[in-house]
Order: C-alpha cells, then structure tokens, then sequence
C-alpha cells in the first residue's frame, strides 16, 4: 500500500508536464536567484498567476524550483561579486570572495554548489522521516492546540526580528488585521469593506504577496540600480569538476550543514541567512583548520550554502504537518495549496498521500536538476548579473499587473497588488521586517479560526488553553522563547556595556 | 530605546504612529464596519479577534508615536541619504495609468506604452532597447496570456466610444 503510494509518487514526479515545470521552475530560480536584489520570491510571485491553470504537484513542482533554485543561484554572485545574490549566501562569500581573489572561484563554487546539493537531499530525507512523525502528533490536535502552534509561529517570528521588537510587532498586527476583510466565514458579516463591494471576497494573498514582493522589491531595484559589475568573467563554461571531486573530503561538514539547516528552516520565522550563520559557526567551531575560515576556505563555503539549501525543505515540515508555513516563500505554498482546495496539516498525509510523494520526489529531482544546470551552465548564468535592473524592473512589473490580473480577471486585484506594491517599497526602504506582515496575513485566517473554536470548546473561556497538556506545552515554549532571548540580550547588553 | 536595523531616522517613528492612529480609528468604527446583528456570542462573533488584532497594531505603535511626541537627541528626518523617492514615484504613477489603460485603450497599446514611458523615464535612449524590448515584452504578454492562458481581457473604451 505505502510502496504503491511511494510509486505513484515517482510517476507522478517524472510525468513531463512536471518535469517541464521543475525544470523551468528550477531555471528562473537560479536566475533570479544569481540577480541581486530580486531573489527567489520576487520570481515565485511573478510565476504564481500561470499556476491556477496547471494541477496542484505541477504548480508546486515550479514554485518549488524557483524557491529551491534560487538558493543555489545566489552562491554565485557572492563568490564572484562579493555580492549575494540571496541575503543568506552573504556567509559564502566571506571564504567565496577571498577564494576568487586568489584565482580559485572554481574550488569556491565547487564546494558551494556540492554543499548545496548535499543540503538539499540531506534536508528532503529528513523531510520524509520527520513529516509522518510530526503528522501522528498532530494528528491528536484539537482547535487549542492548533492555535497554540500558530500562535508559537507568529511569536518565532517577531522574536527573530526582536532589534525591531515593536515594528515587528506592528506589522504582524497589520498582517492579522488584512487577514479579517471581507465577509467573515462562519457568521457571514462583511468586515472592514469600508463600502468598497470589491472587498467583501477578501484579500487574497496573490495580490498581497505580488505587490509587496514583487512591486515592491522593483520599484528598489528601480532606485537603486543594484547590479555592480560588468567586469565578471569565468574562464570555463562549465564547473571544473576535478575541483567538485575534492570537496567530497568534507562529506561530514555536508551532513552537518544539511541537519542544522533543515532543524533552523523547520522553526518559522528564523529563515536561511540564520541557517547559514549556524552552519558556518558549527562547522567552523569543529573544523581542523578554524583559523582558515574567512581567508578563504572551501569548507566554510560548503557549510554556508549547506545550511542555507537545506532551509526549503525544513519549512516544508511544519507546513505540510501543522499547515503552518515556516517562511514568507512557504506561506505562498500554502497559498497555491489553499487555493487548490487542500489544506495541510495532520491529515494531508493521509488524505493525499501521492500529491505528497510526488512532492518529496520533485524535490530530490529540484536538487539533482539545479546542480545539473550550474554545473553545465555555469558562465552563462553567472552572466546574468550583466542584465541591466531597471529593464529587469520594468518587465517585471508589466507581467507582475497583468499576471495578477488574470487570476480571477478583476482589476480589483491589480489595484490591490498596486497599493500592497508602495506598501512594501516604504517598508523595504524603511528596512522593516516585512515578513512579519505576510506571516501575519497568512496565519491570521489560522489563527482566528481556531481561536473562535477553541472559545466555542471552553463556552467562551480562555482557561481552554491551560486545561489540555499539549496547549500547555507549546504555550509554556512560546513564553520561554519571548522571555529567554531578552534576558540574554539584557545579559549580552550589559556585559558589552560601560 | 531606539530600534536597531533602522538607525535615527525620525520617519520611522512617523510611519509607525501613523499605522497605530489608523488602527485607532479603524477600532473606533469597528462597531459600524462590522454586521454584529447574528445570534452568536461575542467569543463566537466577528469582532472578537479583529479587536485583539487591532489592539496589538495601536499597543506595537505606542513607542513610535511617543518617540514622535518626543524626540531624542540625535534623531533626524533624515532616512537613508537615498532622497525623495522621485524615480520609484513616477514608475508607480506609470504603473498607475497602465492598470487605467488596461480599461481605455486595451492592453497591447497600453503595455505597450507602460514600458516604452517607464525605459525612457529611467535614461535608455538606444532605439534597441527602446523600441525592440516594449514590442517583445508586449507580444510575449499578449500571446502568453490571450492565446496560452485565453485570459478575458475587458474591450478598450476607446474602441466601444468610435465604433459609437
């Protein structure tokens, strides 16, 4: 029965309409992922539109590849350029650049692209062997306890930005409130429409997600002119592979990259420039030669890339387990899940276990296809960067307003995705964790739910969530999580103080 | 104390009140923004949980608007030394008119001029980019969404105002 359903997986994963869709997906990841200043959402978003036509493991399938494939992309860059072309390869290029310095961007990339690919299996493994586990707890959830979960994620996340404690705060709370227009489910009363009939169907998160990301993060890159360079040149097409062979020496840094990339992406909020610190810091704490580790070392771009590639497949865990998305790129999976009628948690894996196995599948395939494409391509796509922003810009936001228009065929949207669009260029420029704001509005219609049916459980007593154990634990974890990183940040501001 | 990751810049503390008065007043009329007429108690009704939400939003903003209120020493209108944001302004007005255009003059003509406008406005002269890269990028769109995805795209005003 398991190995039908793990072999109807496989088909599923190698038919050619998926397979056309990873590996396309796979393509644009790695090439906005190699773009400084746009990243793996920016093509998520801009993609998101065509996947209402295709089916639920095809539409996953490409987003999966652009969210994997920009990982491996950004490696490139920050080796090359000393410019990351994703936030987190910025710790592969404190070995990556000193590398190419010295004439051995091949030996870099190389060990970046190994300790990719490594994080990226390693972390799809643990996926499969940790999802079932963490679905047969979930699996005695009621209402209480889901929306002690959801609330431990929203706190993760504001506790990951905790310098900006406050704004973090506040644009969760913008999140949870946007998650409440329109009318409400089980009571049918219009919410918050001010008048505006448009928005009694609510906002949906294409829209949302669309302009804050994709508008948003152009209408930067239309300021800025990120690019920096013009003088990039690799002296092989392709990857030298007597230089991918030696990075097999660091087979224990791979592991370890890939399990604590995996563990730091399965915890929301905390995302992949966290994976990779940690990784590197892990690595470079138990590595023979720690003095080497910024003046230019394979190992340390293996442990960063590593750490930093194994993060899609840890958010999968919650997501597909709890049906809480570990990052702003997991809750807009959620979203093409939701929209396709499935909703994850517990009872996904039993309820669609082919939709899941093609899922676990795809991903290993994502793996093998991006290491593939970089190893083969490598010069071709590392002249992407040549690509002038502001043309870049420009073509992305004429498909971002026309594809957000096709969705449901309403303007409404588009307008929609317009004003989220100068939303997220105030908060990008202000430099505010905007990922708070996508949580908040993804996990808010989570969040409410549970909370009317766990008050409904309790008569309307909030006492519900300190009468069940397993509320009471991951209740007391998230106020372990607020209160101990501000008594160490107290701690560490007193020691570092006058 | 101030937040890090966004330096002394007194905008922040603008835009954080200015989020907290308008939940303020988005709480204050919440009993007429929301239909409360249904048979449910209050823990089951439609209000509960937008309340909680709004009241974190007004709570999270309170240090801004105080710092607003009072400003400390050091803390500027200065942000980032970038400037006004002319150029992100002016693509967004562009972005504007093309979702206006959309409606009056369909989408090639519309798409058409959005990039043709927003290329010229960000300094590209060469007629290659100029006049080849709207023309892809509108045909590409065109064909991608009208033929691959049959998307219904609304009929120009403006053909409906000749054709009488």
């Amino acid at each position: 029965m398991v190995l039908d359903q793990v072999l109807a997986g496989i088909q599923a994963s190698l038919q050619l309409g998926n397979l056309a869709a990873l590996v396309f997906g796979t393509f644009v990841g790695i090439a906005v992922g190699i773009i400084p200043g746009t990243g793996p959402m920016v093509g998520m978003v801009v993609l998101l539109p065509f996947t209402f036509t295709f089916s639920p493991a095809v539409a996953l399938s490409l987003l999966l590849g652009i969210f994997c494939g920009g990982y491996y992309g950004g490696a490139v860059p920050a080796i090359l350029m000393r410019t990351p072309g994703v936030p987190s390869s910025i710790v592969t290029s404190f070995d990556g650049f000193p590398l190419t310095q010295r004439g051995e961007a091949q030996r870099a990339l190389s060990a970046a692209l190994m300790g990719s690919f490594a994080g990226g299996i390693i972390s799809v493994f643990i996926l499969i062997f940790l999802a079932p586990l963490l679905a047969h707890v979930a699996a005695s959830f009621g209402p209480p306890e889901y929306f002690s979960a959801a609330l431990f994620g929203v706190v993760l996340v504001v506790m990951a930005y905790r310098e900006q404690l406050s704004r973090g705060l506040l644009l969760l709370g913008l999140g949870l409130w946007l998650s409440t227009v329109g009318i409400d489910g089980p009571t049918l009363s219009p919410r918050f429409c001010f008048g505006i009939l448009s928005l009694q169907n609510g906002l949906h998160v294409v829209p949302v997600c669309l302009g804050l990301f994709g508008i948003g993060q152009t209408l930067i890159l239309v300021e800025r002119e990120i690019l920096q360079t013009k003088s990039m040149s690799l002296t092989r097409r392709t990857l030298d592979f007597s230089k991918l062979m030696e990075t097999f020496r660091y087979w224990k840094t791979m592991i370890k990259a890939g399990v604590i990339g995996t563990f730091v992406g399965l915890l929301p909020g905390t995302g992949s420039i966290l994976a990779s610190f940690l990784s590197y810091e892990a690595v470079k704490k138990t590595s023979k030669n720690p003095a080497a580790f910024g003046q230019g070392t394979p190992e340390g771009c293996l442990a960063s890339e590593g750490g930093n590639n194994a993060v899609p497949a840890g958010a999968m865990i919650p997501l597909l387990t709890l049906g809480i998305p570990g990052d702003a790129l997991s809750a807009v999976l959620l979203g093409v899940f939701t929209i396709n009628g499935i909703y994850p948690g517990p009872l996904l894996l039993i309820k669609e276990p082919v939709l899941i196995n093609t899922l676990y599948f795809s991903m290993l395939l994502i793996n093998v296809v991006a290491f593939i494409m970089l190893a083969l391509w490598l010069r071709p796509f590392a002249m992407i960067v040549r690509v002038n922003s502001s043309i870049l810009a420009v073509i992305i936001m004429a498909l971002s307003l026309v594809g957000i228009y096709s969705v449901n065929t309403r303007l409404f949207d588009a307008m929609v995705a317009i004003v989220m669009g100068v939303l997220g260029y105030i908060l990008l420029r202000l430099k505010w964790p905007i990922v708070n704001l996508v949580m908040g509005f993804i996990l808010g219609e989570i969040l409410e739910q549970r909370l009317r049916e766990s008050l409904s459980l309790g008569e309307g007593s909030p006492a519900i969530f300190l009468t069940r154990p397993i509320s009471i634990g991951i209740i007391l974890l998230t106020a372990l999580i607020i209160v101990v990183p501000l008594i160490l940040d107290r701690r560490r501001n007193k020691q570092s103080g006058p | 104390m101030a937040e890090q990751g966004g330096g002394h810049s007194r905008i922040h503390d603008l835009f954080g009140a200015f989020l907290g008065a308008a939940a303020a007043g988005v709480l204050i009329s919440a009993h007429w923004q929301v239909d409360r007429s249904g048979p449910d108690p209050f823990y089951k009704g439609p209000l509960i949980y937008p309340l909680l939400v709004l009241s974190i939003i007004i709570l999270a903003s309170v240090p801004s608007a105080w710092r607003l209120l009072k400003p400390r020493k050091g803390f500027t209108w200065m942000l980032d030394g970038a400037g006004f944001p002319i150029k992100p302004l002016m693509i967004f007005l562009f972005l504007v008119a093309f979702l206006g255009g959309l409606v009056f003059i369909g989408l090639r003509v519309s798409c058409l001029l959005f990039v043709f406008s927003s290329l010229y406005y960000l300094g590209h002269r060469r007629p290659g980019v100029l006049v080849l890269i709207p023309m892809i990028i509108t045909g590409l769109i065109f064909i991608l969404f009208k033929f691959f995805l049959d998307i219904y795209f609304p009929t120009p005003l403006i053909l409906d105002w000749f054709e009488g």
